[in-house]
């Protein structure tokens, strides 16, 4: 997918201009989020989970090679072959080299943000494999060309009667402004492609090193169908999604659905454990798993880390005032919100997408939530200060803090420039707010006041009370 | 010496003011106000005027060389023993834990910023969790509401102290506001590069607010009010952004900061 995080500030523009986006978002988000409270707030064992979530995850990182050998001979005793791609361009070479060996030309694909990062679709479109998204949210957003705007609800940025249009030009429907029509619709036509697809492409939530298990979490069943009903499955998942045993497997589905969507459980857990064995009733014949490095082990060898813990439930998406405000597009590439401006300039580079880290308030909403505390603020912080090191930052900033600096090192001179500007402010503005800053504060004062200086700063304040003071002893 | 256990009340209290550069130049109202609940409580105020800027904004910002600049100066400024107390959670924050960020390749200063952190209180976490104080004696009066700043909340994890200090004084008509832990949009730089987002958010809390039905919004960060101010006053809101400390202070502070000529020195 092509990266346009740097376009951040352009697009979050468009995107509160935008009236349909701003319900939808509006109303998605905080429906999220009011379902997770509710959710964290009925489960008593939440900090704990939390806590054991978080130190499992982090041993995983410190033994990530050691788990991955475990789970690869583990997978591979079942029947499933393993891949492992270095970077995008591999990856979508191995899928492609798949595709065609397995003689597949239509493939049903359950939701993988990891495929997001790779191009997946385009990759088997090349050669000549037709891919359908099976997931309802990424079936809208693939018949209208376009991304997904959230982790978990990819086409929250639609609306119903969008949709209906969509179908109606692609699926040859009626129009209707039913939901559970338009799902009718979505059903009927994907039906047809599970039955006729020789591979059903997935992503993966969680990789089992004990038992080389697959295990997707989805809601609604396409990720089992696309499992078990063609010949071929294929799973594309990223080498930090390992989990050292089924053990641990409880932690996490405790903690994924309750902060993704406010579910005590998804509708799905589909624990994929090799091809069909004789006796089987179901199940493929042939299992690739696709594991993504993509970036991931430079991560791990940095001080960034403990982003790798991300079990991808969004939950920072819906508590971030930011990405309610401009939603998922505009964070420009596969991954938004608070975790995506951490893992974009991780995965893609911080030059390609040093604008994201600075689309955040640092107000902390994120980490409160993560089931896995990744501390999203202070990699925030951290990324911003690389930016400078890497020169990404404009002269125009650099300039201005070195003046603001050189000031804040002189008590003095400070005063100095707030009597002044106490003066031209009480001459200008009479006491009101200031209505109008030229650039780059102009933005500020569109639709706010500034303050007005104080006449009197409080150090010159507090030198005449000390000087009333001395007086008087 | 601990921080953390009330002192004797008759022993005076010794208390260096971090009145934060934004409240020195914009409110300082504020921090007179802040000296006079202090000084209302035992406290014997000293202000040092070397300081200046925490460096907050240049830290937020990713320009931590500027920011280690002027966090030097502020851990020169202030002495080594007592408390230090501050009207703002966002600058104490800062302190405690940027000020550990930025000097951790710097073993002397780091000790030296971990000491000077420990010292430093919001000013309703220092009057309800260090001195105790159950009744503010503010002979304040209206319908107030509440906004958690984030960096008091999230940074300090400062949430019933300052509630506390409101619910006791008699002239106030505390009101929660939905979503009062919210960030109002401020966000130091980022109200600058994203001033459309930042106003979208600004404007999502005034609407709280306003639902409150109340004559007065507090916080214990001056950068959410005059942010939330800011709009309020342009679209002419019947509701005034106002600091906790002025709050606390009262109509008649009991000591004013800025004694008339020929006063005796008040407190201790």
């Amino acid at each position: 997918m092509e990266v346009k995080a740097n376009a951040f500030a352009r697009n979050a523009r468009k995107a509160l201009l935008d009236k349909t986006l701003q319900e939808a978002l509006g109303r998605t988000t905080e429906r999220f989020l009011a379902h997770r409270n509710a959710a964290v707030a009925a489960f008593s064992g939440f900090e704990e989970t939390r806590e054991r979530a978080s130190r499992i995850k982090r041993d995983v990182l410190d033994h990530l090679d050691t788990y991955l050998a475990r789970f690869i001979a583990e997978a591979e005793k079942r029947g499933a072959i393993v891949h492992v791609a270095r970077d995008a361009a591999q990856a979508r070479e191995i899928a492609a080299r798949i595709a065609r060996d397995e003689g597949v030309t239509l493939a049903v694909k359950s939701k993988s943000m990891a495929s997001e990062e790779i191009s997946f679709n385009e990759a088997l479109q090349g050669v000549g494999v037709t891919v359908v998204e099976s997931d309802l949210g990424e079936f809208i957003i693939q018949l209208a060309g376009e991304a997904p705007s959230h982790i978990i609800a990819p086409a929250v940025h639609k609306t119903r009667e969008q949709v209906s249009r969509l179908f109606e030009r692609h699926l040859g429907t009626p129009r209707t402004d039913s939901i559970p029509e338009l799902v009718g619709m979505a059903r009927k036509h994907l039906r047809g492609k599970f039955l006729s697809a020789g591979m059903g492409v997935s992503g993966g939530n969680f990789l089992v090193a004990d038992t080389g298990s697959v295990v997707i979490v989805t809601n609604e069943g396409n990720g089992r169908m696309g499992t078990v009903l063609p010949r071929v499955h294929l799973a594309v998942v990223g080498i930090e999604k390992v989990i050292p045993r089924m053990a641990d497997l409880p932690t996490f589905l405790r903690l994924l659905p309750r902060s993704a969507s406010g579910q005590t459980i998804s509708s799905y857990v589909s624990i994929v454990t090799g091809t069909r064995r004789a006796g089987d009733l179901e199940g493929p014949e042939r299992m690739h798993i696709l594991l993504l490095d993509c970036g991931r082990s430079a991560i791990l060898e940095g001080k960034y880390r403990e982003v790798l813990k991300c079990v991808r439930c969004a939950a920072c998406l819906n508590a971030c005032p930011v990405y309610q405000s401009v939603g998922g597009h505009a964070y420009g590439w596969v991954y938004s919100g608070p975790i995506g401006a951490v893992l974009t300039p991780l995965l893609v580079g911080l030059p390609e997408a040093a604008a994201l880290p600075d689309a955040s308030t640092l107000c902390g909403a994120c980490a409160e939530v993560c089931p896995v505390k990744i501390p999203l603020p202070d990699y925030l912080l951290e990324l911003r200060s690389d930016a400078r090191e890497q020169g990404l930052k404009t002269p125009g900033e650099i300039a201005a803090m070195k003046g603001y600096a050189g000031v804040m090192r002189r008590a003095g001179l400070l005063e100095a420039i707030e009597r002044i500007a106490g003066v031209l402010g009480r001459f200008f503005t009479k006491g009101k707010g200031i209505g109008g800053l030229p650039y780059p504060f102009s933005g500020w004062t569109e639709r706010r006041d500034f303050p007005v200086p104080a006449e009197r700063p409080f150090r010159k304040m507090w030198k005449i009370r000390r000087g009333a003071r001395e007086e008087t002893r | 010496m601990t921080y953390t256990t009330r002192m004797e009340p008759k022993e005076p209290i010794p208390v260096s003011l971090f009145f934060t550069c934004l409240a020195d130049a914009f409110s300082p109202g504020v921090c007179s106000a802040t000296v006079a609940v202090l000084e209302r409580f035992g406290a014997a105020v000293r202000v040092p005027l070397s300081q200046t800027c925490c460096g907050q904004p240049a830290f937020n910002s990713g320009n931590r060389k500027e920011a280690r600049a002027m966090a030097r100066k502020i851990l020169l400024s202030f002495p080594d023993d007592g408390y230090i107390v501050t009207p703002s959670g966002s600058c104490a924050g800062m302190v405690k834990h940027g000020y550990p960020v930025l000097f951790r390749d710097e073993p002397a200063t780091l000790a030296r910023a971990r000491a000077v952190g420990e010292r430093v209180f919001e000013l309703s976490q220092f009057l309800v969790d260090v001195l105790g104080v159950t009744d503010p004696k503010s002979d304040f009066s209206g319908k107030v509401t509440y906004h958690d700043s984030c960096h008091l909340r999230r940074g300090l994890g400062v949430t019933s102290a300052p509630r506390k200090l409101l619910r006791a004084i008699p002239g106030v008509e505390f009101v929660e506001m939905e979503e009062s832990d919210r960030c109002c949009g401020f966000g130091g730089v980022f109200s600058v590069k994203h001033p459309q987002i930042s106003c979208k958010m600004t404007e999502h809390k005034v609407e709280r607010i306003l639902a409150t039905g109340a004559s007065y919004v507090t916080s214990g960060d001056l950068g959410c009010l005059l942010n939330i101010g800011g709009l309020i006053s342009r679209i002419g809101y019947p509701v005034k952004a106002i600091h906790l400390a002025e709050i606390l202070a009262g109509k008649h502070p009991g000591v004013p900061a800025e004694a008339p000529p020929g006063a005796k020195e008040g407190g201790r």
